[in-house]
């Protein structure tokens, strides 16, 4: 009669690590859906602005802030970066890279929400200048791309958070850093394409 | 074969020589040319990049496995 614990060197067989981690696996599965979304919505405004008689955007329409957006782009494609340095920093030495991963996962959280921040004062200028969600299908597609848009990346600036948090507690895996920078790398590559179809 | 089946099969014949009256397609036929080619644009669009994000991921997880096995394999 046989038991687990009489197995030859039972529970001491190294498991091998899988090449692409589970957690970093799940978030670029989801990444995938996300994209088709946003493809989704890029086809339909493809579709929707050739298809417009009356102009795009329509005459006597607030035009869209490029000038504002553009600095607000620039703003959002630091934030990646610093967020990419902030995993790189971390990876190389947890330890003694630790205030410097800190203060790049802050200045880059800090970023995105200047970018989203500027977009919702964009909003509200846009909404007082006569454009909103029912004003055309212009307005319509606008409010709801980037709107979208601004909704993944709160999503994803509190998930950044939750990370910055874990690394002031000591407690942030590599893993876990590496699935929240996939979901802000896409949230932050995703926007110029947005801002290419619908504001230019 | 009456009359009326000989018509009905007549019209049905002729109306297979003009496709774009009954065109429910708009890829195939639409009298704006920007609007077909936004259409066959973004079915080219959207059928492509699943295909092409999707051999991206399995390509660079190859890789990673590859990658893993050439790291752990032992020296000769």
């Amino acid at each position: 009669m046989s038991s687990a614990s009489s197995l030859p060197e039972a529970g001491r067989i190294p498991r091998r690590q899988p090449p692409v981690p589970n957690a970093v696996l799940g978030t670029l599965v989801f990444v995938f859906t996300e994209l088709m979304f946003f493809a989704g919505l890029i086809s339909a405004h493809t579709i929707a602005e050739s298809n417009d008689i009356l102009g795009w955007p329509p005459i006597g329409q607030p035009r869209l802030p490029i000038e504002e957006t553009a600095v607000n782009t620039m703003a959002l494609l630091l934030s990646g970066a610093l967020v990419v340095w902030a995993g790189q920093s971390h990876r190389r030495d947890p330890e003694r890279g630790h205030r410097g991963t800190l203060a790049l996962l802050g200045a880059g959280i800090a970023l995105g929400a200047f970018f989203v921040f500027a977009q919702g004062l964009e909003w509200a200028a846009l909404i007082r200048e006569g454009l909103t969600l029912t004003s055309n299908t212009h307005g319509s597609f606008f409010y709801l791309i980037v709107g979208a848009h601004a909704f993944h990346a709160i999503a994803a600036i509190g998930v950044l958070a939750w990370a910055l948090a874990a690394l002031v507690r000591r407690r942030l895996t590599a893993t876990a850093l590496t699935s929240v920078q996939v979901f802000w790398l896409f949230v932050v590559g995703v926007w110029p394409i947005l801002y290419w179809k619908v504001y230019l | 074969v009456s009359l009326t089946k000989a018509a009905l099969a007549m019209l049905f014949l002729a109306l297979l020589t003009h496709p774009q009256l009954a065109a429910a397609c708009p890829v195939c036929f639409d009298p704006r040319e920007a609007n077909q080619s936004a259409f066959v644009s973004m079915t080219i669009f959207m059928s492509l990049l699943p295909l092409a994000t999707f051999a991206g991921l399995v390509l660079w997880i190859r890789k990673r496995v590859r990658d893993a096995e050439n790291a752990t394999r032992p020296l000769e």
